[in-house]
């Protein structure tokens, strides 16, 4: 008998590695039994065995192949449920989903990545995709805000690590909208720290994820700095449930957020009633 | 397409011939009430004449049903048994060609749908009787099929104009060749004829609902429009419209636990429902009724036609008649169209 492929069937995933980032949010080193490959920006739906299922998209660099990251935040019943979850528990991965980011289209290109909060989580797919071949790209500018120092995720990489990459290509600015006694940084909401880009606009584009409000507030904070409507990249957060362009419950216009993104230009759907709700 | 003709002695044998290809449903009239049932219950078949109350949707696209086990192996789908499905409106045809798009195109295809699909054969007919509330002739359709048929029965005196729009119905011809005889130029004469009649009787019931031109168009202008919020009014968000409108599909997956292994539900849902496009955030895009109100007929007639090139609404004005709130989508455009 023909073997159809299921697509709502998930790969069996064991969690190899729970990591806590802050206080609401962990990264789950997870390995599918059967290989699933991704390119940034695309997602994936994860599946907590008889609980259900939610999309989130890897945080890992997708040229790690054996295992994958999910960086998650406690917010809802499959979330929680989740991060219950412990070291040699399973979860299920259906995936990869979605558009990510084009970097082929990219090359040559300054890129502004601009991200808040759990946001970090796909862009530190695409910082780590970009790097990894970072001779094909001019410039990296990786601008991230969190709401206090201890909200900050990747915090020791961040902080340390990406700084060292490659000071004349790869420049990181964080921020956070409260301070402490340990913070000498910025203080202040993400938009604080894209200024004084020191990009060709003409030649650069921008990436933003974060929470809706914030998403809204750096995307105009970009087009006034200058950038065409075409070259700011929105991941936007939808309703993602069949992942596959079927249940209707992502829809934006008349985009199927989880098959026409996740990743979408800003020209494409300014217009489109509660793109930032 | 090629035309035959069948008498109605002779299709009594097609009958028997497509009870033994598979489950036959029939769409079966009842006093004033068309239906689709399973032809076994009916025993006969007598020509419905107009629509069946309930789409055909739920033969394709099952109200629930189990779409995955895990975690297991990956294992064959489940067969079906070939179905038939005689009494298809132009209408009923027109919204299978609209859920085919949606379930068989893109990266990804439905395997449930795309089976029963497969298995299926569709033979349509020409609507004779209209109901007060059919407006297919505003959505871009006629009451008689022109395509996207297997096969179409258009009736006439002593038995039926038979059109062919598929090799699955160039085969069922093949099976019976005995029955299958020329159509005439007299029995043309007397479809068309039919034709034309009824669907002047559609048109002359949907001329006031009439649009001034490409829904699309009148819709790129009406986001704001007040008569979204005058017509909600009476709407208790039952979804009943949704259900019974052939080209819904919007689903809903959930799992459960099933002994020491877990299944992945699939079950009808609405965009008429309040949390259906909320995400765990707590962001929701349309939180107010009027926005899912709206939301219906910007899909049916915005976004649609916008990935697919047509209008994702028939006219079958089922919607119409299942609406307890009184909420006619004719009038709702019609106001639209004014202002």
């Amino acid at each position: 008998m023909q073997v159809v492929k299921n697509i709502y069937k998930p790969v069996t995933a064991d969690i190899l590695e729970v990591i806590d980032e802050t206080p609401t949010i962990k990264t789950f080193v997870v390995r599918p039994r059967q290989p699933i490959g991704f390119q940034a920006g695309e997602f994936m739906e994860v599946t907590v065995p008889g609980v259900g299922e939610a999309p989130f998209t890897p945080s890992s660099s997708p040229n790690v192949k054996e295992t994958i990251d999910f960086t998650i935040m406690k917010v809802g019943r499959v979330t929680e449920a989740i991060h219950r979850m412990r070291k040699g528990d399973t979860v299920g991965v259906r995936g990869p989903l979605g558009k990510g980011y084009p970097l082929d289209a990219w090359k040559g290109k300054e890129i502004c990545i601009v991200g808040g909060g759990v946001g970090g989580a796909p862009l530190r797919a695409l910082f780590l995709a970009l790097t990894e071949r970072l001779d094909d790209f001019k410039k990296i500018l990786y601008c991230y805000g969190a709401r206090t120092p201890k909200d900050i995720v990747y915090k020791k990489q961040i902080m340390e690590e990406w700084p060292k990459i490659d000071p004349k290509k790869v420049e990181i600015r964080l921020t956070v909208d409260e301070g402490d006694e340990t913070w000498k940084g910025n203080v202040g909401v993400v938009t604080t720290v894209v200024r004084d880009l020191g990009l060709d606009l003409a030649s650069s584009v921008a990436v933003v994820c974060g929470p809706p409000i914030m998403m809204k507030f750096a995307t105009f904070k970009l087009l006034e700095l200058g950038y065409p409507e075409s070259s700011i990249y929105l991941s936007m957060e939808k309703n993602m449930s069949c992942g596959v362009g079927k249940c209707g419950h992502c829809m934006l216009g008349e985009y199927m957020v989880c098959q026409d993104g996740p990743v979408l230009t800003y020209d494409l759907i300014k217009d489109k009633p509660g793109i930032w709700d | 397409m090629e035309t035959h003709y069948v008498s109605e002695a002779d299709f009594i044998k097609l009958l028997s011939w497509l009870e033994n290809r598979g489950d036959l449903y029939v769409a079966s009239r009842e006093d004033d009430q068309v239906s689709i049932k399973p032809f076994g219950e009916v025993g006969e078949f007598t020509y419905p004449g107009v629509r069946a109350y309930q789409p055909l949707k739920p033969l394709f696209f099952s109200l629930l049903e189990e779409v995955a086990e895990y975690p297991t192996e990956e294992e064959a789908l489940r067969e079906i048994k070939p179905f038939s499905i005689l009494g298809a409106a132009s209408c009923d045809i027109r919204a299978i060609e609209a859920l085919d798009h949606v379930f068989l195109e893109g990266q990804f295809k439905d395997p449930f749908y795309e089976e029963r699909r497969r298995k299926s054969l569709i033979i349509g007919f020409d609507c004779t009787e209209p109901l007060e509330t059919c407006f297919c002739v505003i959505m871009g359709n006629n009451p008689y099929p022109e395509k996207n048929f297997d096969l179409n029965l258009s009736k006439i005196e002593g038995g039926y104009v038979v059109e062919v729009g598929s090799e699955k119905g160039k085969e069922v011809v093949e099976a019976n060749k005995e029955i299958f005889k020329p159509a005439t130029e007299n029995h043309l004469s007397q479809r068309d004829a039919i034709r034309s009649s009824v669907k002047a009787t559609v048109e002359k019931q949907s001329k006031e609902f009439k649009p001034s031109g490409a829904w699309r168009e009148i819709l790129a202008k009406a986001f704001d429009d007040s008569a979204w919020a005058r017509n909600v009014e009476t709407c208790v968000e039952c979804a009943a419209c949704l259900f019974i409108c052939p080209t819904c599909q919007c689903f809903l997956l959930y799992d459960e636990r099933a002994g020491d292994r877990y299944k992945r539900l699939r079950m009808w849902d609405a965009c008429a429902y309040k949390n259906f496009a909320k995400v765990a955030g707590g962001a929701n895009p349309r939180p107010h009724l009027v926005e899912r109100f709206r939301h219906r007929y910007y899909h049916k007639l915005d976004y649609f036609p916008k990935n697919y090139g047509f209008e994702a609404c028939t006219g079958c004005g089922r919607c119409i008649v299942a609406c307890p709130g009184k909420i006619d989508m004719r009038k709702v455009l019609k106001e639209v169209c004014k202002s």
